[in-house]
């Protein structure tokens, strides 16, 4: 197992080269450029020219990409074009907010939609199923920005019970950090709690057909029991894949739900980035978030072993 | 109903001790994010208002766009008018401590100079700049330049901020890392969060002129609060939402709809900006065909309904938007009627559709590029595309972000070759309120902005200007300016629009202009 993980480990290096250099190259050709936006619409070719080159973007293709290869070896992700602060002290500064979302997400979204998905498999056809299917189209319909935009209506503005926008760093206090959190987490988690509730419910519902359940239920243990500890546990496998593969839905939900809820967190700053060109913060922020993709299927892959002991690696 | 946040609030208000008093703090949210600490690497708007926080000007402009002293005590000229002697006001320091010398003003300047429009003409008529003293700067001119004084007092972005000599001797093409001034605020930089929020607070050492001019940058910057918040809120809704429940005090800037929803709430003001308008304008492509033929300009001319650009981006209220906006921006010294008759009266497309015959346009492509991000920007590209397909042009329509635009629109060759025929932009009115801050009238060429129109006469009557000592005769210039324009047509004028900002009723004395610091309190 031990050797599984390092060799998983290692073999994110070739992956992390392959995306480093799609995303120097898609960034390369891609229209846009910094010059011309920090030099403003009046400015002259000239201004436009002598800017760029003080920002090195004249160079070639090649030596930008070998000297960016070379500082990330480094450790040195290197400087915004335009705040010229470093890249890796703007990730510091914005990834609490959105590890903060993502994990309160995470929490919210496993603990409703897995009870969901067991009792509409286990109420299957009744009005409960229905209900919990019907919360599931809407949670897969209904983008995350109207949603965000309803809760902060009703719960900060009518309500006046939650704020509306900005994030309270952990450190000043749970609650704090809770208030502000509550809403966007509930947002981003809508689209998250429908997928994992439906593929909880299919699951379970093709568990409990098994003959060990019927058994269970004729040796006389309880409704709970065989829901939580015989049947649940033998749909981990298929549920756990899903709430890995949607880490992805998280991330580009993070986006959408830190734009709502004027969260200072990566997605932000990715996407300010990006209408800026802002080159290395682009190739920055996409890394980590290849680089958080594959440690989360890693993860999910070790995390297969603890559920189903068949597996070994 | 007693909300459970404010009854928190009220609370936690009755148990602090009295001395303990809250500083008085105004939240602010910025049309867009402080991205740069520097106003003149880069020309933003946000970058002027933080520069007007943190550094003071030699000169600034009142409420009639006249020129005041700021830190200036005052000017001599001698030599007739080749020697210009500005003399600092004594006592000034800079939040570091430092005293502010003429050392520092004239690295200020000479950087200044490198990347302002009328800057890049003071150069041509500077022989040297230096300090007689720490309180003297002396231009040495070639001639007399009688715009010297304005230039360096008007609020049009690069504004000649002073800077510690330090500071200033930095490459003007790169960035200054520190924000440190004489001005009535002082920059926090450990607390900046770049995307999200920006701090300063009230300098004691402030030393406001004992000129008592109001206005736009003149006259004593005195300040009501201890400390300015700037919260980065990229959502107009939910910006506006945030104004709406308290949590700020001001929102710069807002889209139309919003602006009607917050109209509704009794605690709130919404007002025009600035007195001046946004002046907005139809650039064309001047190298390439088919605008590279004047005439097939001129032959938009009938058709161009500056309403329907105005209405498109701040509703049909006329009080938010002028028409008859000739190359001058509305209001100020320069703006006249001269020659605008082509644009006024009765619009046809068809009498349009005969002249661009008769000029000889033969169905070549018309690229329009166009933004999808920026609200002014975005509506008028609308309106153009409708403009064009009614005109039964050969159009070819390109929308992207700004940041695509901005680089695209520097391509100079044929469509064919990914250049472009023509785009809408909106600019600052302080940006066109004379010849010298105009950079979209500037028609020389290659060295041009983009669309690169090429007139002598304009370049001759724009020189003309900067030698003209008194307003009547600046004004008989911009009259000539404009008449000449109309007919290169370096661009078309599209009509100039209010920009719209909302606050809470109980903030009063807003100098009217952009989001200024000043003169701003709470009853």
């Amino acid at each position: 197992m031990f050797a599984y993980i390092i060799r998983r480990v290692l073999a994110t290096i070739p992956v992390m080269a392959v995306v480093a250099l799609f995303v120097f190259s898609l960034l390369y050709i891609a229209p846009g450029d910094p010059a011309a936006v920090i030099a403003g619409d009046q400015a002259t070719p000239a201004d436009v020219e002598r800017i760029r080159e003080s920002l090195g973007l004249d160079r070639p293709y090649l030596v930008r990409f070998g000297e960016w290869v070379w500082n990330i070896l480094n450790g040195d992700m290197g400087v915004s074009i335009f705040t010229n602060l470093p890249v890796t002290t703007m990730i510091k500064q914005r990834i609490e907010p959105t590890l903060s979302l993502m994990v309160l997400t995470l929490i919210l979204a496993v603990s409703i939609a897995v009870p969901m998905g067991v009792v509409a498999a286990w109420k299957h056809g009744t009005w409960i199923d229905r209900c919990v299917m019907g919360f599931a189209v809407l949670g897969f319909s209904v983008p995350v920005f109207v949603v965000g935009y309803v809760l902060a209506y009703i719960f900060a503005l009518e309500l006046d019970w939650l704020p509306v926008q900005g994030y309270t760093a952990f450190k000043e206090g749970f609650f704090p950090w809770l208030e502000n959190l509550v809403l966007p987490a509930i947002a981003l988690g809508g689209v998250y709690i429908a997928l994992i509730a439906r593929i909880t419910r299919a699951t379970m519902l093709e568990v409990l057909q098994q003959d060990y359940i019927r058994t269970a239920r004729a040796k006389g243990v309880g409704q709970r029991s065989i829901l939580f500890l015989h049947a649940l546990k033998n749909a981990a496998v298929p549920i756990v894949t899903v709430i890995g593969i949607g880490m992805a839905l998280l991330i580009g939900g993070a986006v959408v739900t830190e734009s709502v809820f004027a969260i200072p967190g990566l997605g932000r700053l990715t996407v300010d980035a990006i209408l800026r060109r802002d080159y290395p913060v682009i190739q920055g922020v996409v890394l980590l978030f290849s680089f958080v993709y594959v440690l989360v299927n890693l993860l999910i892959d070790v995390l297969y072993t603890l559920f189903d002991p068949r597996i070994r690696y | 109903m007693i909300a459970r946040r404010s009854l928190l609030a009220a609370g936690a208000a009755l148990s602090l001790p009295a001395a303990a008093q809250p500083a008085r703090v105004m939240k602010f949210v910025p049309q867009t994010d402080l991205t740069t600490l520097d106003p003149i690497w880069t020309i933003s708007n946000v970058a002027r208002n933080h520069g007007y926080m943190v550094w003071d000007t030699l000169y600034g402009t009142d409420a009639q766009y006249r020129i005041r002293p700021q830190m200036a005590e005052g000017h001599t000229e001698e030599d007739d008018g080749r020697r210009v002697t500005v003399t600092l006001r004594a006592g000034l320091k800079f939040h570091d401590g430092e005293a502010v010398r003429a050392q520092d003003a004239v690295a200020s300047i000479k950087r200044w100079a490198r990347r302002s429009p009328t800057g890049q003409v003071l150069l041509t008529y500077l022989d040297e700049i230096g300090a007689a003293d720490d309180r003297r700067i002396v231009f040495r001119l070639k001639r007399r330049f009688p715009q010297l004084i304005g230039a360096l007092g008007l609020p049009s972005s690069p504004v000649c901020f002073i800077m510690p000599e330090r500071l200033a001797n930095t490459d003007p093409f790169q960035p200054v890392r520190e924000a440190v001034g004489s001005g009535p605020y002082r920059f926090m930089h450990s607390e900046l969060r770049s995307g999200s929020f920006a701090a300063w607070e009230r300098y004691a050492g402030y030393s406001p002129t004992p000129d008592n001019a109001t206005g736009l940058t003149a006259g004593p910057k005195l300040v009501h609060f201890d400390r300015i918040e700037w919260h980065t809120i990229p959502d107009a809704a939910t910006a506006s939402a945030a104004l709406m429940s308290g949590e700020i005090d001001w929102f710069e800037q807002m889209p139309p709809e919003v602006s009607t929803q917050l109209e509704r709430q009794r605690q709130l003001v919404v007002d025009v900006m600035d007195t001046l308008v946004f002046p907005c304008s139809m650039r064309m492509n001047h190298l390439q065909p088919p605008f590279d033929n004047p005439a097939i300009r001129r032959a938009l001319l009938g058709a161009i309904n500056q309403e329907d650009f105005m209405t498109a981006i701040v509703g049909p209220t006329p009080a938010r938007f002028a028409t008859d906006v000739g190359f001058f921006t509305p209001g100020t010294p320069l703006a006249n009627d001269e020659a605008l008759a082509p644009l006024k009266g009765p619009r046809s497309f068809e009498a349009s559709k005969r002249a661009l015959r008769e000029a000889g346009y033969n169905g070549e492509p018309i690229r329009l590029l166009g933004t999808t991000d920026i609200i002014s920007t975005s509506a008028m590209a609308q309106v153009a595309i409708d403009f064009f397909r009614k005109l039964d042009v050969n159009l070819d329509i390109a929308l992207s972000d700004w940041g695509a635009l901005v680089q695209r629109r520097n391509n100079r060759g044929p469509v064919a070759q990914g250049g472009w025929s023509v785009s809408c932009f909106a600019n600052s009115g302080m940006d066109f309120v004379n010849p010298g801050t105009h950079n979209s009238l500037r028609s020389d060429g290659n060295a041009a902005t983009p669309g690169w129109p090429s007139s002598p006469a304009l370049e001759a009557l724009r020189m003309q200007f900067f030698d003209a000592p008194e307003l009547p005769q600046q004004q008989a210039i911009a009259r000539d300016i404009q008449r000449v324009a109309m007919q290169d047509l370096p661009y078309i004028p599209l009509g100039g629009y209010r920009s719209l900002t909302a606050h809470k009723r109980s903030l009063v004395d807003r100098v009217k202009g952009f989001a200024i610091f000043w003169g701003i309190k709470r009853t």
